[in-house]
């Protein structure tokens, strides 16, 4: 089992430039310790126009600083938006491409089509096409990747023969995953060899179906890359703490926040009636939390908060399930002081950690 | 965390409608012919207009909808409604800020009932081969002129609704008084298509909204729907947030 950071990069009103200065050198603190502490990922999300909710619109920026400021952590986009208002495919190879080389081969590549009408309507996308957008996307990625030269003719982007430069540090490439937040995009994922990468709170049951539809559909798989990155990553909410109560009450604290803001947002189903946006993804299991009384015992096992005991079994029960990584969600809308949230990554990485054994090395990292 | 809106309804109680109990029964729409139009709005443009216990939906965003109700218990009759998109706690609400009904006996029943602010006028809901048409006139003024164009189909299952919130004074624990009312109709879908919206002619003083100005429109739906006005279950305090203020009157539906 795997551990990993997950960044929104959340900012409470009002935003003033030190807040968010703050909040920013914050979040790199926390990755500095993580990669210090033996965590195998940091993500960081593509998100544009998410008051309070996400102020991470130049994940790559980010993740630059994360790979300077640490050595080992691998750094991840979860996620690039596919859709070609929001990202040329070319701009993508070549900043992705230069973040490898900047950490040093650390790259993961997670790839996604943006869910909320805030975003694909800022940008004037086209919601019905978002879908077909990131299958083209992520069909290129690669080849922009591996080929001495590229061109291309599709139905959302095309280019002339040119070589896209620098190449990635990594060979072939680094490691693609996809966001899996709806239902069915789990098997999208399989169909195309990439990384499942969970952004789900769903209970057990649900998960346990999809990873293992992801497992039998992945064997099978046509990879749009040169490689399958068969990996299952789930995402958990993180506070650990000497004393159980304490570290329930400031864990449900932080869900609930984070719940709460996140049913804030529009989603592009609210709205917009598409054929590509059939569900409401994470949503209505958020609201179900972040309306109290609904929540679920269940829900609240599968939390990674409480004392080291309590944090250890919820991802026992994770690991059960075949789940390959979790990735904690330290804070929301800073919630939780700087000082609590690198005391719980200490006492996680000192009491939890040595409890879950590592996994082999993917394939890629194999092949070097 | 999110905004609240600055609307303090319990300051000016006279100006809402007022229904005798909270205990109206659920009517059944059949084959009604919904048309709602979704448009976004400047932020700037919708202060004032929201209770102050539901968060602005970010970016703002209005609901003209008119609807052809060709069967109730009062009989046939149209309605148009301007509703803002907010939320109440969690959940995506549309906030009434006005509408139209076409007869005198459904405007006083809708008022009275469920505290939807309608007043009597010229609600027409008008089907062409290229577009969907609704038309609302008061005083012999037009306040609005709508379309949604080239309507295409789609699935039921793709077409969302939210349900609505009402602000009105109504008896609670022995005393009348302002409060916000939850109105959740339910949607069984026969039709559904999907089009552009076209607005050419709104007066937003018209639907008590006198700053709202509609700016780029989202889309456009139109369906024909098994559909209700059902018994109220939820109020909520309209200064309290929704998720402290909320209180249920009433159970599930499936006890209607």
């Amino acid at each position: 089992m795997k551990f990993g950071l997950f960044y929104e990069i959340s900012i409470p009103r009002p935003w003033t430039p030190e807040k968010e200065r703050t909040v920013y050198n914050n979040c790199l603190e926390q990755v500095k310790l993580a990669d210090q502490l033996g965590f195998e990922h940091v993500w960081a999300v593509e998100h544009h126009f998410l008051e309070e909710y996400s102020h991470c619109s130049a994940p790559e920026l980010f993740l630059t600083a994360c790979a300077v400021l640490t050595k080992n952590i691998k750094v991840g986009h979860g996620i690039v938006v596919c859709v070609p208002e929001f990202n040329h495919p070319i701009k993508i190879a070549e900043k992705t491409a230069t973040l490898d080389i900047l950490s040093g081969g650390r790259l993961h590549v997670g790839t996604g089509r943006s869910a909320t009408w805030t975003e694909l309507g800022g940008f004037r996308a086209n919601p019905d096409t978002t879908k077909k957008s990131w299958d083209e996307f992520v069909r290129c990625l690669p080849k922009m990747w591996m080929q001495e030269t590229f061109a291309y003719q599709g139905e959302f982007w095309s280019m002339p023969e040119r070589t896209i430069l620098p190449k990635p540090y990594q060979k072939p490439h680094p490691p693609m995953w996809v966001a899996v937040t709806s239902p069915g995009t789990e098997i999208d994922a399989a169909d195309r060899g990439l990384g499942s990468l969970g952004l789900s709170f769903a209970g057990f049951d649900e998960q346990e179906k999809k990873i293992k539809e992801y497992r039998r559909r992945i064997q099978h798989c046509e990879p749009v890359g040169a490689f399958v990155n068969e990996q299952v990553a789930t995402t958990n909410f993180l506070f650990c703490h000497e004393d159980e109560k304490t570290g329930v009450e400031m864990g449900k604290k932080l869900g609930n926040t984070f719940n709460y803001l996140a049913t804030q947002l529009i989603s592009t189903r609210e709205v917009f009636s598409s054929p590509s946006y059939q569900s409401l993804g994470l949503l209505p299991a958020l609201r179900r939390a972040a309306t109290g009384p609904d929540a679920s015992e269940q829900q609240t096992e599968g939390m990674a908060y409480g004392d080291p005991a309590r944090i250890i079994r919820a991802i026992k029960k994770w690991e059960s399930l075949g789940v390959d990584c979790v990735n904690f969600i330290l804070n929301a809308n800073e919630v939780v002081p700087q000082d609590q949230v690198m005391a719980s990554l200490r006492l996680f990485a000192k009491e939890v950690m040595p409890h879950f054994t590592r996994k082999p090395e993917t394939a890629a990292a194999a092949a070097e | 965390m999110p905004l609240y809106g600055t609307l303090d309804i319990t300051q000016s109680p006279a100006r809402l409608p007022t229904l005798p109990n909270l205990d109206t029964e659920a009517w059944a729409l059949p084959k009604a012919e919904m048309m709602q139009l979704l448009v976004e709005v400047p932020r700037s443009s919708t202060g004032g207009l929201l209770p102050k216990a539901m968060h602005p939906a970010l970016p703002s965003y209005v609901i003209l909808a008119v609807t052809k109700y060709s069967d109730s218990p009062v009989g046939p009759f149209n309605l148009a409604v301007l509703r803002l998109g907010s939320r109440a706690g969690a959940h995506p609400r549309g906030f009434l800020l006005g509408a139209v009904a076409s007869t005198d006996a459904a405007a006083l029943e809708l008022r009275t009932r469920w505290g939807i602010p309608v007043e009597a006028g010229e609600v027409k809901y008008i089907r062409r081969h290229d577009r969907v048409m609704g038309t609302v006139k008061k005083d012999g003024k037009t306040i609005l002129d709508c379309a949604l164009v080239d309507p295409q189909p789609v699935a039921g299952s793709d077409v969302q609704y939210i349900n609505w919130v009402t602000a009105a004074n109504a008896p609670l624990d022995g005393t009348t008084q302002p409060m916000l009312i939850q109105v959740d109709p339910k949607y069984t879908f026969y039709k559904a298509e999907r089009g552009k919206p076209q607005v050419n002619a709104f007066d937003p003083a018209a639907w008590n909204a006198p700053t709202i100005q509609l700016s780029d429109p989202i889309v456009g739906t139109c369906s024909t729907v098994d559909t209700d006005l059902p018994r109220i279950r939820f109020v909520m305090d309209p200064i309290k947030p929704v998720f402290q203020g909320t209180r249920r009157i009433r159970e599930a539906r499936a006890d209607e």
